[in-house]
């Protein structure tokens, strides 16, 4: 479905990503750990078409289709989703008209079907009707921007669910909540990128099936299953990177 | 330079003003204020930047009496059409309320006015009121000097429609009123004069409505209010412009808001016309408080200078001006807000957005702030910018394309200020922006 191939990424002619390969299978559920500034929040962007992140080499494919040069609404109607790290507040626009343009733009739902949809799934996020008339993210706690991501994802159902930190900045029940979300859209057949720092977030989710991806300046260095979240979580990237010879 | 002669001149404003003294049946202290203005015209000054000479605008009014309209149903079918341009024929089936009609200078009332007229609600065409009640010689023209501008004078001298609009002491009335001007003779300068007379604690919400046929060629419209607030009573004049590209307006709105009073007066320009120039201003009596909104959608070469003088003369008197504007094409837009605290306790405030769609668009705001006294809260902030780069980019990641996103934004950058205009209304209103931001890209 996806597959990343020896991708170079420049922000402001700053080489951030470089030989970078990932493939990402049709329901298959993926995670990516590193340190602060090691490039997942670049990675997440690119993949889905910041115009400040330029590919300088490399090639990026979804559902056999070369996506480098595909503007970003594109993408995102060809099934790809991202939950941003940090999703922006839109002033003005209210929670309720967004979705439901959204629906009606993007799935082909009429509006009248839409405002019997949102507010049962709004719900299964802890959003009340008053919550669907705010502002965009505006004054929101890290908790209900978070759980508002993922009922953009829950609408929407992507074919590929790029997940950026979702569980930094939440509270524990969101958290729980949100992992309890990621397994559901994963059992709907969405394939799933999750970017995070903590197991944690894997609550919910069986974490046999989880492959996991190291990243270090821009890199993935290592590879494997549920043992490396443990080892990591356990003895931090520091020393993990040091017994891997992973620093030159 | 026009082609007209002083002299010329003179005659024509003079023909004019006898032939609406003769239609109008007017009492002799109107064609006394009427040759007052005329002199005025003559001496007053004029500093119009698009207007270089009101004369190439010189009204020519109807000679006949103006026919007697008595339902919707007999309005002409082009003008329903316009009604419905701006959304009225929905907004009517709605509120059978208060629907009133002004074309050119007759006025339609429904059986609900006249069922609230009992009441103490009084609409009637500006003509008919000052036959009607004596008391619009103390109202009329009691806010403005025909000798400030030139364009005040003429105004004045030729003024013809508007309406008179009297809530009695007391008297709230539950729903809002709608009045709506349609231009419909070409040449003319449309100049219809306006009065609220708000008793004490009476409440009432007006919408004005205008528009103008496709027809009509340089038009200028020229209208005035004038607006007495009185003690406790709450008034809310709403205000939606939907004029062609060639159409020059240059409102003029005075109001003097009483003790503890209210006065919320939102101005929706739509289609601003091809020039726009207003500077309202208000008194603002103890404890009053008085709230100016603008939202502006500048369009093509469009030239908007919005002003607004308020003046807080009493202790715990509250100001408000607020604008709005989206600015595409190549229009420019100014903003020049002005509050005065004159007396202790008061405060005042001025916000000034502006989200600029192109390069060529250009925006200027300049808000003052003048105190006469030590304790007064006076601030202002001014936001102007483009849309972000990252909202657009969060709501085309989830598969809007930019155009629906760009609209999406621009609705709820003026959204705010929309607080009081009926849901039917702002249904039409976004429509009108969003053709407005496809139109634009
Ligand atoms: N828009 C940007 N402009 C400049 N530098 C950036 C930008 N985005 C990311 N970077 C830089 O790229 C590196 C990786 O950042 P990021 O992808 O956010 O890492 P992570 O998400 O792993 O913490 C950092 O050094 C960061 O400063
Ligand atoms: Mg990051």
């Amino acid at each position: 479905m996806l597959q990343i191939k020896n991708l170079e990424v420049e922000v402001e002619n700053k080489k951030i990503i470089n030989s970078l390969n990932l493939s990402v299978g049709k329901g298959e559920f993926h995670m990516i750990m590193g340190p602060n500034g090691s490039g997942k929040s670049t990675l997440a962007l690119t993949l889905m078409g910041h115009p400040n992140y330029k590919i300088t080499n490399g090639k990026i494919e979804f559902d056999g289709r070369v996506i480098n040069d595909i503007p970003v609404d594109e993408r995102a109607r060809m099934g790809i989703f991202l939950a941003f790290q940090h999703p922006e507040d839109i002033e003005g626009v209210k929670i309720i008209d967004y979705l439901r343009l959204l629906l009606e733009k993007v799935k082909s739902i009429e509006p009248a079907k839409a405002l019997q949809i949102i507010p049962s799934k709004a719900r299964e996020v802890w959003f009340s009707a008053d919550m669907l008339s705010r502002y965009i993210n505006v004054g929101f706690s890290g908790g209900e921007r978070k759980r508002f991501e993922i009922l953009q994802a829950l609408l929407i159902k992507p074919k590929l669910l790029i997940l950026d930190e979702p569980d930094s900045g939440v509270d524990i029940d969101s958290l729980s909540l949100i992992s309890h979300k990621i397994r559901e859209l994963y059992e709907q057949g969405t394939s799933i990128l999750l970017i995070t720092h903590y197991g944690r977030i894997l609550e919910h989710v069986d974490p046999k099936i989880v492959r996991v991806h190291i990243m270090k300046d821009g890199h993935i260095v290592m590879s494997g299953k549920e043992e490396l979240v443990e080892k990591i979580e356990k003895e931090g990237f520091k020393k993990v990177f040091e017994e891997c010879g992973c620093n030159e | 330079m026009s082609e007209l002669t002083v002299q010329d001149a003179r005659s024509i404003i003079e023909g004019q003003i006898e032939t609406l003294k003769k239609r109008n049946k007017e009492p002799e202290w109107m064609t006394k204020l009427r040759y007052k203005a005329m002199d005025a015209f003559f001496e007053a000054p004029h500093n119009d930047p698009i207007i270089k000479d009101p004369l190439d605008y010189i009204a020519k009014a109807e000679e006949e009496m103006y026919p007697e309209v008595k339902s919707l149903d007999e309005l002409p079918p082009e003008m329903l059409a316009l009604l419905d341009r701006l959304g009225i024929a929905e907004v009517e089936k709605k509120y059978i309320a208060g629907l009133a009609v002004q074309s050119d200078t007759s006025i339609v009332l429904n059986d609900f006015l006249k069922d609230w007229r009992k009441k103490g609600l009084i609409v009637e065409s500006m003509e008919d009121a000052v036959r009607n009640y004596p008391i619009l010689k103390d109202l009329f023209l009691k806010q403005f000097n025909p000798y400030e501008s030139k364009l005040a004078a003429y105004h004045t001298a030729v003024w013809n429609g508007g309406i008179f609009l009297h809530v009695a002491q007391g008297l709230k009335v539950p729903m809002p009123l709608h009045l709506f001007f349609l231009i419909q003779n070409s040449a003319m300068a449309q100049a219809p004069h306006i009065i609220i007379h708000a008793e004490p604690n009476s409440e009432i919400h007006l919408i004005e409505g205008c528009t103008s046929p496709v027809l009509v060629r340089h038009s200028l419209h020229l209208d005035m209010t004038e607006a007495y607030i009185g003690e406790g009573a709450d008034v809310k004049l709403s205000v939606l412009q939907n004029w062609p590209e060639y159409v020059h307006t240059r409102p003029m709105t005075r109001a003097r808001i009483g003790k503890d009073a209210e006065f919320i007066n939102t101005t929706v320009s739509l289609g601003p016309g091809k020039s726009n120039i207003a500077n309202p201003k208000y008194w603002v009596d103890e404890g009053g408080y008085a709230e100016l909104n603008g939202i502006i959608l500048g369009q093509k070469d469009f030239y908007v200078d919005l002003g607004g003088e308020m003046n807080l003369d009493a202790p715990g008197a509250r100001g408000l001006n607020a604008s709005k504007s989206v600015i595409m094409d190549k229009s420019s837009v100014i903003t020049r807000g002005i509050i005065r605290a004159n007396a202790p306790k008061t405060k005042g405030h001025i916000s000034c957005d502006a989200l600029i769609l192109n390069p060529e668009a250009r925006m200027e705001t300049y808000p003052g702030l003048i105190s006469q006294v030590d304790d007064a809260e006076l601030s202002h902030e001014a936001a102007i910018g483009k849309i972000r780069e990252e909202e657009l980019f969060y709501l085309m990641s989830r598969g809007l394309k930019e155009e629906e996103a760009t609209q999406l934004i621009v609705k709820g950058f003026v959204n705010p200020l929309l607080k009081d205009i009926p849901l039917e209304f702002v249904v039409e209103i976004r429509k009108i922006i969003e053709m407005a931001v496809s139109g634009g890209m």
